[in-house]
């Protein structure tokens, strides 16, 4: 019954972030955080799972959520509102609620089968060569996308606002039906109550982020994993014993990339807008920070890395302007020199050189938080 | 059962066995020995069908089990259908899980789940082995990790074993110990076993036939007691 509770407490969590929302407890802002927390807690625990869990060293995660946002925007626009690029929307916007689980799936599937781009390769190649291999296929996918003029080419692509609006008249007027069935002389769609947008993709991010998290650990605790954990040991070992290592490769690109791509379509989803060029090596390369600061294989560690990584990139947005100002106050900085957001890239990376000189393990190791705290199996196992 | 037959591999460009051919019977023990870059490990990864950049690139010949050719399968369905395995040199045992946990993971390739009963049956052949059952592998000794190396393959109910210089780095009462425990193996479960040793000395005692390798060609082979007693294999190989 225990192990209940935690997900009792997780749902609550949920309601209530939720709740907060709705009633304007939490500005535009920290709702766009929570979300971007959201999406960050999906991207880097699909990486752990090829970095970590199987030991190869993919650099190019990025590239997948690429494929997702992208493939995931095309569905939203094609289906729910008339576009020049597709005419009339195959659905119109009243099935948008119903049938955004089609659009995920949709990028899910597509983000799974461009991570054959490296699945593929990885059977004959390992270590460093295939870490090349992803930074180039990336770099394939960010060109391909750039060069397609249909979908906007290097200007990006707009449209799944109208997606998610469509999404929040529908939830709307279900309330409407809802507190007209209860009996109430009230109309939500009318009033302050009303949900808004960006509610309807809080609630979507928690989902799928809730998904992320429960197939990754399903996996981990299954046979298949295992034969995933014995690869990062020692592939010669796995073969020997039986394991067919290129269906256990191909399973966890998969996955991975899926899930990557289940991130990119949130995403795009939450800004209402892509560009390929927010999914380079940048994009990638903060998917790796999070793993290697939560700790490589263990999930609770990259959940707690991914939160803390998205909170102190947000956070710096306010020191360095206080540090500019104070610095400049007790005159340690020149004068004529302004202190701005590139530092946020001065900062992250040295705190990844402190970090690997320290603690290289990152946060909890490969180790998970019940392992640390063992009085927390009483609540949850995550192993 | 085994039959080798004009096997060429390579590694790239290189060729490291240039047609060699031998047949091991149900049930015996047969050793291949050697200089170091004979060839004998070469031998053993592409029997098992390991794949590249460690291991070689069958160029030519055959190996076949009871007629079925291997080259067409991948080292899993070796291990899964063939019934054969390998404890490879350097033991490669899963450092950071529990003894218990790398005899577990071993029985990935049975179908049925008695996965107790054949641990157990590791265990009595290895006793050391259940002393340090909950302990992690990597803090193991030397000896101790070849004895998991090897119960770890038996645990893949194997029909045919092979060994890869399984007296690297023992002490030689232990190197006995182990012997005699495979001897044991072969005499009472039939389990052919296909050695390879740097140690001639000790692989040509315990074995029923050998062969000898030189730069990837056979260059001697017969009876293990008729091998040990060759003038030209006792200067070679045994240390005159």
């Amino acid at each position: 019954m225990r192990r209940y509770t935690i997900n009792m407490l997780l749902a609550l969590a949920a309601v209530l972030l939720v709740l907060m929302a709705q009633t304007n407890l939490m500005d535009k802002y920290a709702l766009q955080i929570v979300m971007l927390i959201g999406i960050n807690c999906i991207f880097a625990t699909s990486l752990n799972l090829v970095n970590g869990y199987m030991g190869e060293f993919s650099c190019g995660h990025a590239g997948f959520m690429c494929v997702g946002a992208y493939v995931g925007s095309l569905l939203s626009v094609a289906f729910f509102s008339d576009s020049a690029l597709f005419g009339q929307a195959l659905f119109g916007p009243e099935w948008a609620l119903a049938l955004f689980p089609l659009v995920l799936i949709g990028a899910m599937i597509a983000a799974a089968v461009a991570g054959l781009l490296v699945a593929l390769p990885s059977f004959r190649t390992r270590d460093d060569y295939l870490a090349i291999i992803t930074i180039a296929a990336n770099y394939i996918v960010i060109s391909i996308i750039e060069n397609i003029d249909a979908i906007g080419g290097p200007r990006g692509f707009s449209g799944m606002k109208k997606t998610v609006n469509a999404m929040a008249d529908s939830v709307n007027t279900l309330l409407d039906g809802f507190v007209g069935f209860l009996g109430f002389d009230f109309v939500v769609s009318d009033s302050d109550y009303a949900m808004s947008a960006a509610v309807v993709m809080l609630i979507w991010t928690l989902i799928g982020a809730f998904i992320c998290v429960q197939v990754i650990r399903r996996l981990m605790t299954s046979t298949y994993g295992k034969s995933i954990s014995a690869i990062c040991q020692n592939e010669v070992a796995a073969e020997i014993m039986g394991i067919n290592t290129n269906r256990a490769k191909i399973m966890a690109f998969m996955i991975s990339s899926g899930l990557g791509g289940l991130a990119g379509v949130l995403y795009a989803h939450v800004y209402g807008y892509v560009n390929a060029q927010s999914f380079n090596l940048l994009k990638s390369t903060e998917g790796l920070v999070m793993v290697y600061l939560g700790g490589m294989g263990s999930l609770s560690g990259v959940l707690l890395a991914a939160v803390a990584f998205t909170l102190l990139v947000e956070l710096l947005r306010f020191v360095i302007p206080w540090l500019n100002t104070t610095l400049h106050e007790v005159n340690l900085l020149p004068a004529d020199y302004q202190l701005d957001q590139i530092w946020t890239w001065v900062i992250i990376p040295l705190m990844l050189i402190l970090l690997m000189q320290f603690r290289p393990e990152g946060f909890l190791g490969n180790r998970e938080l019940t392992h640390v705290f063992p009085g927390l199996k009483r609540w949850f196992t995550l192993k | 059962m085994l039959q080798v037959s004009n096997l060429k591999a390579a590694y790239g460009k290189i060729e490291a066995l240039h047609g060699i051919s031998f047949q091991v019977n149900r049930g015996e023990i047969v050793t291949l020995i050697g200089a170091n870059g004979a060839g004998k490990s070469t031998t053993l990864k592409a029997l098992m069908r390991l794949r590249p950049p460690e291991s070689p690139v069958v160029t030519g010949g055959d190996i076949t089990v009871d007629g079925v050719s291997l080259l067409d399968m991948a080292a899993h369905r070796v291990v899964a259908d063939i019934g054969m395995t390998l404890a490879p040199e350097g033991r490669r045992i899963f450092g950071n899980l529990t003894v218990m946990e790398n005899l577990q993971l071993a029985s990935w390739s049975r179908r049925e789940q008695d996965t107790d009963k054949a641990i157990r049956h590791i265990f009595d052949l290895f006793p050391r082995l259940a002393e340090r059952a909950r302990q992690r592998s990597d803090t193991l000794s030397g000896g101790e990790q070849q004895m998991l190396a090897i119960g770890r393959a038996l645990m893949t109910q194997c029909a045919i074993l092979l060994l890869d210089e399984p007296s690297m780095g023992l002490a030689p009462l232990i190197m006995y110990d182990m012997f005699r425990t495979l001897k044991k193996l072969n005499a009472e479960a039939g389990l052919t076993l296909i050695i390879v040793e740097q140690n001639a000395h000790l692989a040509l005692q315990v074995a029923d036939r050998g062969y000898v390798l030189d730069t990837g060609q056979i260059v001697a082979e017969g009876p293990a007691q008729e091998l040990l007693h060759r003038p030209e294999i006792k200067a070679a190989y045994l240390g005159g």
